[in-house]
């Protein structure tokens, strides 16, 4: 094991150690420091594959990953919990434990699937891959368990964490897909932002549970 | 600059002025001048394909065009419907819809010419994002719902989508070397047998759910009847419908390099029984959820949930002759779709109001003595939907089902009776739609009946009078696709 496999893995395992810790919050502020200590470890992650690969292009994704996810997204969401005063406990869908026990599960399941398949590659790749999974996995259970809105869009930053973690290790991948990644999380967020704005006007809460009006019109 | 790239590039670029210019009604002119321009742009394409990143393949070429020609229709009907709902929107809202129509058909054109698995997903996450806004636009609490709905579910697919495609990448990367060519179609399909093919199939399935997603295969439709039904009306119908079919269509090329796969042993799975499985369930789902609405675009976008399930289900049957009928079905879907959405928003605004939740099927009781050159174009375009002749989308049918029985006579049972249960709720409506008593009032053929006549017609010659130059594409496609 070369100090390139060994500081790879670490890094991988810090980003799944924070997408794991993320489910067992309840406070928004706690998860959007989470959030933004995944997105710092990614960037480290980025430099040092760009630096293993020889690949200038990870070191401007890097800088992307930097600059958006770690900086601009965590205050825009920290502005937006104190202008809707969300100071306060998340309503969860299940209990803290029943939610860690299912992202377990769901760990187990991305190694299962991933290592066997990937016999033939350089196993670098494969276990990042099965990381990589696993915070994508994690990201979705915690839109699913979280009635929020602000918490549902951090599960779904904290997925496209993960995709990008896959995409910086896979060999030789051209850039077009990390910068489109990292580009289009900016534009889904100005989405989601203006929704959350307009939310707020219409129901006085960011509590999606209260809204599914279309159900109970009967269609 | 090629064809493709220019017909692509025009209504993503051109959606900046629209977005920041102009009163509605010149907007809603602009936007039709864009669309002419687009179309001939599209037909262009048949003479110079292009080349690299953005190049058309016949599919490309002929989905191509049929997207610029729905997209030109639909902006035809859309001054209409800009002129009869003007105050439904403010200044700024207008604008960024008619941006939103051009990001849509630019995204859709862009998808169907990239020869590349990145592009292909950009192109889909832009649409995804332009259709969040468009259904949002009228802000009301619903629509508000229905576009959370379709971010969330949109967002989840496209996170999945491109999790496939980073696998696909790694199954070809040994044999086609880092870089551009493992991401091209082309080449994807030209090396099928030397990927590595365990890899592709848990590929085929991070995309089977991220793009099935886009292409609204049950259980992942949840987003596209509160989108069809909330959003303004010309954009979220008539337009999203062609973002299915990019969708489809991606999904029809990952299947075909799959089953290069399986069929030269390279450890692929064969990709039918999944596309049969999901494209049975939503062609199921449909038949058990149509007779319970009565909001007509919830209703059709049940309609369309089966009708993309029914071409998923024609490809995983494989063989060239039920992808000729997969494909006709798509063409002819579309066409009649499009079609039936113009009668309707038409239909909705002479009742009084083309915003959503004025188009209750109780609500259009007894068009067709009142409007009569509208209310049967409405009731031509649904009868054309039940897919029973001299409908277009029969002939279509009839080439699935004959070659079901031919390849798996068990699944032809459930297919026929999905098939027929999703005909008689769309029957049922027709009845009351003409011939319910009304107030006389003096009929008057509009644009939008001349437009539904055209599609019809389209619909109906291209099945049954099909040109030779359809033919031979769509069977050189298909062949090729085997």
């Amino acid at each position: 094991m070369s100090l390139s496999f060994s500081l790879a893995h670490m890094m991988g395992g810090l980003m799944l150690l924070c997408a794991f810790a993320l489910l067992s919050q309840r406070r928004l502020a706690s998860m959007i420091s989470l959030y933004q200590a995944e997105a710092l470890t990614l960037t480290a992650a980025a430099l040092w594959q760009g630096y293993a690969q020889h690949s200038p292009d990870l070191y401007a994704t890097a800088l992307i990953t930097f600059a958006i996810k770690a900086v601009v997204l965590p205050i825009g969401l920290r502005k937006m919990v104190l202008r809707f005063n969300l100071i306060r406990a998340v309503e969860t869908v299940m209990p803290i434990g029943l939610a860690m026990i299912l992202g377990l599960a769901l760990i187990g399941i991305a190694v299962l699937v991933v290592l066997p398949t990937t016999l033939n590659e350089v196993s670098l790749t494969r276990e990042d891959l099965a990381i990589s999974l696993s915070v994508v996995l994690l990201g979705f259970l915690l839109m699913a368990v979280r009635r929020n809105a602000v918490a549902q869009v951090i599960g779904f930053l904290s997925t496209e964490n993960g995709l990008v973690l896959a995409a910086i290790g896979m060999p030789g991948m051209p850039f077009v897909a990390e910068f489109s990644v990292a580009l289009l999380v900016l534009l889904a967020f100005l989405v989601v932002g203006v929704f959350l704005f307009r939310l707020r006007e219409h129901f006085d809460t960011l509590d999606l549970a209260g809204i599914e009006t279309i159900e109970r019109r009967g269609r | 600059m090629s064809f493709p790239l220019v017909a692509a590039l025009l209504p993503l670029l051109a959606a900046v002025p629209l977005g920041l210019l102009g009163t509605p009604r010149q907007g809603a002119v602009a936007n039709l001048l864009l669309c002419g321009v687009t179309f001939l742009f599209t037909l262009g394409v048949f003479a110079d394909p292009g080349a690299g990143l953005v190049h058309a393949d016949r599919l490309g070429m002929l989905f191509g065009a049929l997207t610029g020609f729905v997209g030109l229709t639909t902006a035809c009907g859309n001054l209409n419907f800009v002129a009869a709902s003007l105050e439904a929107l403010s200044l700024r809202r207008w604008r960024l819809y008619h941006a939103m129509f051009q990001l849509v058909l630019g995204a859709c054109l862009l998808g169907l010419y990239a020869d590349n698995l990145g592009l292909l997903w950009v192109a889909l996450e832009g649409a995804t994002i332009a259709g969040t806004v468009a259904v949002s636009l009228t802000r009301s609490a619903s629509a508000l719902e229905a576009a959370w709905k379709y971010f969330i579910l949109g967002g989840i697919g496209i996170a999945l989508a491109l999790f496939g495609t980073m696998l696909t990448y790694l199954a070809a990367q040994p044999a086609l070397g880092p870089g551009l060519p493992a991401m091209s179609f082309s080449a994807l399909a030209a090396q099928g047998a030397a990927l590595n093919g365990t890899l592709l199939t848990l590929a085929f399935v991070f995309l089977l759910f991220g793009y099935g997603t886009k292409a609204a295969l049950a259980p992942l439709h949840g987003w596209l009847p509160d989108a069809y039904a909330e959003g303004p009306a010309p954009v979220t119908t008539a337009m999203s419908g062609l973002t299915l079919n990019v969708a489809l269509i991606a999904l029809l090329r990952f299947r075909h390099v799959m089953q290069e796969n399986a069929a030269a042993g390279g450890g692929a799975m064969q990709p039918g029984p999944f596309l049969l499985t999901l494209g049975l369930a939503s062609l199921l789902l449909a038949a058990f959820s149509l007779p319970r609405r009565r909001d007509a675009r919830r209703f059709f976008g049940f309609s369309s949930i089966e009708h993309s399930g029914l071409a998923a289900f024609a490809f995983g049957v494989g063989g060239a002759a039920a992808i000729f009928g997969g494909l006709l079905h798509m063409i002819l879907h579309t066409l009649v779709k499009s079609a039936l959405f113009q009668a309707l928003i038409r239909a909705a605004s002479w009742r009084g109001s083309a915003a959503p939740g004025h188009y209750a099927f109780a609500h259009l009781r007894g068009l067709g003595g009142e409007q009569k050159y509208l209310g049967w174009a409405l009731a031509a375009a649904m009868f054309a939907l039940t897919g029973m002749p001299p409908s277009g989308l029969f002939a279509s049918e009839f080439i699935i089902v004959s070659q079901t029985i031919q390849h798996d006579p068990l699944l032809s049972l459930p297919l026929g009776l999905g098939m027929v249960l999703c005909a008689v709720p769309i029957l049922r409506h027709l009845g009351p739609l003409l011939f319910a008593p009304s107030k006389p009032k003096p009929a008057q053929a509009r644009v939008e009946t001349g437009l539904v006549a055209l599609h019809l017609l389209l619909a109906f010659g291209l099945a049954f009078v099909m040109p030779l130059l359809l033919f031979h594409l769509l069977s050189g496609v298909a062949a090729g696709l085997e």
